[in-house]
């Protein structure tokens, strides 16, 4: 009895303070509240977050805002769960592909009023439209990161080769350092990571998929797309030691280890690799004199189409105050905090800033990559491809030695599926 | 007692016999309290059972029945579809080979946890005291440890390049296991996950039939003994007769834990593997509902789910309350 008594009151303790929650916010001077702020992944960097914090608390007195980092595995997931229910964080961070998925779901706040105020026509503007949806503006660019190549400068003075021009060029230089050094990486390349499987791609014409008569064509049994794919599988079987089924995190660990002669990595890798020894993620800070790093090169020269990586920001739809939530959004648009993010080697969402990332070798090669860098589908349904695991699946076969053609034309009719519903 | 026979039903009490109300209405009291206090008693619990396990379930099989995608979720009206989701998910192909290959893995998982958790507990009731505490805190670790943490341990030993599994057996002569992939087969994979499974499983099965045991009348087993039973006739014919309620509670159960397994598998598939060859059913249902945005197609799949999962309980609970009542 004294038992189901307890339970029975835990239960309506549990009702009554679920009551609670839906308290209605006061538009005007609220007073200890707590913006929540999802970052996703260890990319913005530390000294960007105590900026964030100080600032806003300073600006906002009384109020104090706090970030809770997420991982990029899983997140759509995690963005649905959460932004959907009454205890959402206020602003979160969410990857440029899949940003698509919750604009158009509902679930940011629509920031247009606001458009001009964070930045306008400043704003990177491929990331202003993948956070819009139906002419309005939901969820602005955060940050850009372009994927540049890593390089084992030692290894190449050893195989007496210099830096590749040309996409044939980088994949035979692959090849020979993976002859040259047994066990090694000529270029790492873990079945699961299809952002650099895409250069490949595009480089030869091929697309993902393209928009024609009100419908989503998948691209990847395209002649031009095969013959990307072709590389791929010669990359994967002939110039990587990486696992088949893989995935590219963690990738400082075999680099330090002295396995990889080249990968391709967001530009912000640099900094896992040259993490101190006894850090969380170590890395290998001795290897600085011997990391280069170029951009991609192009079938014809000049730096390859690469994936655009990076995020945008947005304000929950649920956020219980929206207006704190708004602020904390402009804070992370500042100049001074983008500023921040630019010397950490990542492209600023205000293209004025662009200069900010430096003028090393390192900088260079993002400043080239980021000129010629290529999306995903535009599609509100991309999120799911890449939520459903689609194209690791798929080019984890490839790396098994599967038959390109007969998985190119299975991929096709799964993508197709998810984006023509 | 409340269904009384049809022909019972008469209409009224006769109201014809003068002493009979006063003789009935002394116990008439005495049996309305007895009928209220279990009542009573069992308010909260269904209460709490309504609210936490009657509800979701019911907004299941509604959403079951609507198309329910990523707007739905942030406050779009969802539209009834009928048995549309149904038929979209037994009409799939691949919904019958996530199942059956979840049935195969259960049964494996099934059979190897039942083995192994009653040789374990046979074993504990032969140590002796120090020997069995020490089997005990192996036993309560495994199980203590979460499933996700089970997984990123045992994921790091089976690692393709720098696991300690591949490490040993390279050291065996003339084997070169370095750069193995352990999850890229699915029967590979699904063995790496029986081992992780049945590894953190075996502890509550052992617990469950020592304490089982450890209730078996010794003088039934010494005087079996006596008359010639070897140790596994006795297995056999006492021990597993006096135990056959928690076998078959204990094996109901591992049936829905394995047939439902989430963590293990989805964990898995991100350190290696394809997806699309190892999802179980469990995680299918997660692909569908959250990664896909198909919550409808996703919530029909758990229905379905959910009503195997009772007509393999409700077998067995029938069948174990006939042998209690006869």
């Amino acid at each position: 009895m004294r038992k189901l008594s307890i339970v029975a009151l835990a239960a309506a303790s549990a009702l009554a303070l679920a009551g609670c929650a839906t308290e209605a916010p006061v538009a005007e001077e609220v007073t200890g509240a707590e913006i929540r702020v999802w970052l996703v992944g260890t990319d913005t960097p530390q000294e960007a977050r105590d900026y964030l914090v100080e600032t806003f608390a300073e600006e906002n007195p009384g109020n104090t805002l706090v970030i809770e980092e997420q991982a990029w595995g899983g997140l759509v997931d995690k963005l649905t769960t959460n932004l959907s229910g009454s205890d959402s964080p206020d602003v979160v961070e969410v990857g440029n592909t899949q940003a698509a998925a919750f604009t158009s779901a509902g679930a940011f706040l629509d920031l247009s009023d606001e458009y001009e105020a964070l930045g306008g026509d400043d704003l990177l503007p491929g990331f202003v439209e993948a956070g819009s949806y139906d002419g309005a503006f939901y969820a602005a660019p955060y940050y850009s990161g372009a994927r540049v190549v890593f390089y084992d400068t030692a290894m190449y003075e050893a195989a007496g080769l210099s830096v590749p021009t040309t996409l044939d060029e980088y994949i035979s230089n692959g090849v020979a350092l993976a002859e040259a050094n047994p066990g090694v990486s000529g270029i790492y390349f873990p079945g699961q990571d299809w952002y650099n499987a895409l250069p490949y791609i595009w480089e030869n014409g091929g697309e993902i998929a393209t928009f024609e008569n009100g419908e989503w064509v998948p691209g990847f049994s395209t002649p031009e797309s095969i013959a990307g794919l072709e590389q791929i599988q010669n990359v994967m079987t002939n110039a990587s030691a990486a696992p088949e089924d893989g995935n590219e995190a963690e990738a400082q660990v075999p680099y330090c280890a002295g396995q990889i002669a080249q990968l391709s990595a967001p530009s912000w890798f640099k900094w896992s690799i040259l993490a101190p020894a006894d850090a969380d993620a170590p890395g290998c800070p001795d290897k600085e004199e011997s990391l280069g790093v170029f951009a991609l090169p192009g079938m014809d020269g000049g730096a390859a189409a690469v994936f655009a990586g990076g995020s945008n920001i947005a304000v929950s739809a649920n956020s219980a105050y929206p207006e704190l939530a708004t602020s904390a959004l402009a804070i992370m648009l500042s100049e001074e905090y983008q500023t921040i993010l630019g010397g950490a080697g990542l492209v600023p969402a205000l293209t004025s800033l662009g200069d900010t990332i430096g003028t090393d070798a390192t900088a260079q090669a993002i400043s080239a990559a980021a000129s010629n860098a290529k999306l995903t589908p535009a599609s509100p349904n991309w999120a799911e491809v890449e939520a459903a695991g689609v194209l690791q699946d798929f080019f984890v076969k490839i790396a098994q030695g599967g038959d390109v053609a007969t998985l190119a034309a299975e991929v096709d009719a799964r993508i197709g599926e998810i984006l023509n519903p | 007692m409340a269904l009384a026979p049809s022909g019972m039903r008469t209409p009224a009490p006769p109201p014809v016999d003068g002493g009979r109300p006063d003789s009935a209405a002394a116990p008439r009291p005495r049996r309305r309290r007895r009928p209220l206090t279990p009542i009573m008693l069992l308010v909260p619990t269904t209460i709490v059972l309504l609210a936490i396990i009657g509800w979701p379930l019911l907004q299941l099989v509604i959403i079951s029945f609507q198309e329910f995608g990523r707007p739905q979720v942030f406050g779009a009206p969802a539209p009834f579809v009928g048995l549309d989701n149904y038929a979209d998910v037994l009409t799939d192909s691949a919904f019958w080979a996530v199942l059956s290959r979840s049935f195969l893995f259960a049964a494996v998982n099934v059979v190897l946890t039942m083995t192994l958790g009653t040789l374990v507990a046979v074993l504990m009731m032969r140590l002796t005291r120090f020997f069995r505490l020490l089997v005990s805190i192996g036993l309560l670790l495994a199980w203590a440890m979460p499933a996700l943490t089970a997984v990123v341990v045992w994921g790091w030993m089976f690692d393709t390049q720098f696991g300690v599994i591949n490490y040993l057996l390279s050291q065996l002569p003339g084997v070169d296991m370095i750069g193995h992939s352990w999850l890229i087969e699915p029967l590979s994979f699904f063995a790496v996950a029986t081992v992780i499974i049945t590894w953190q499983s075996v502890p509550f099965v052992a617990f469950t039939i020592y304490a089982g045991l450890t209730q078996v009348p010794g003088e039934v087993l010494e005087a079996a003994q006596l008359d010639g039973a070897g140790g596994l006739a006795r297995f056999r014919l006492i021990v597993f007769p006096y135990l056959k309620s928690i076998f078959i509670v204990v094996t109901i159960l591992q049936v829905i834990w394995d047939l439902r397994v989430f963590t293990q598998i989805y964990a898995l598939q991100g350190i290696g593997g394809i997806r699309e060859q190892t999802s179980t059913i469990g995680v299918y249902i997660f692909q569908t509902s959250l990664g896909t945005g198909d919550f409808g197609a996703g919530g029909a799949i758990a229905v379905i789910l959910v009503i195997i999962m009772m007509s393999i309980s409700i077998y067995y609970v029938r069948k174990s309350i006939q042998e209690e009542t006869l």
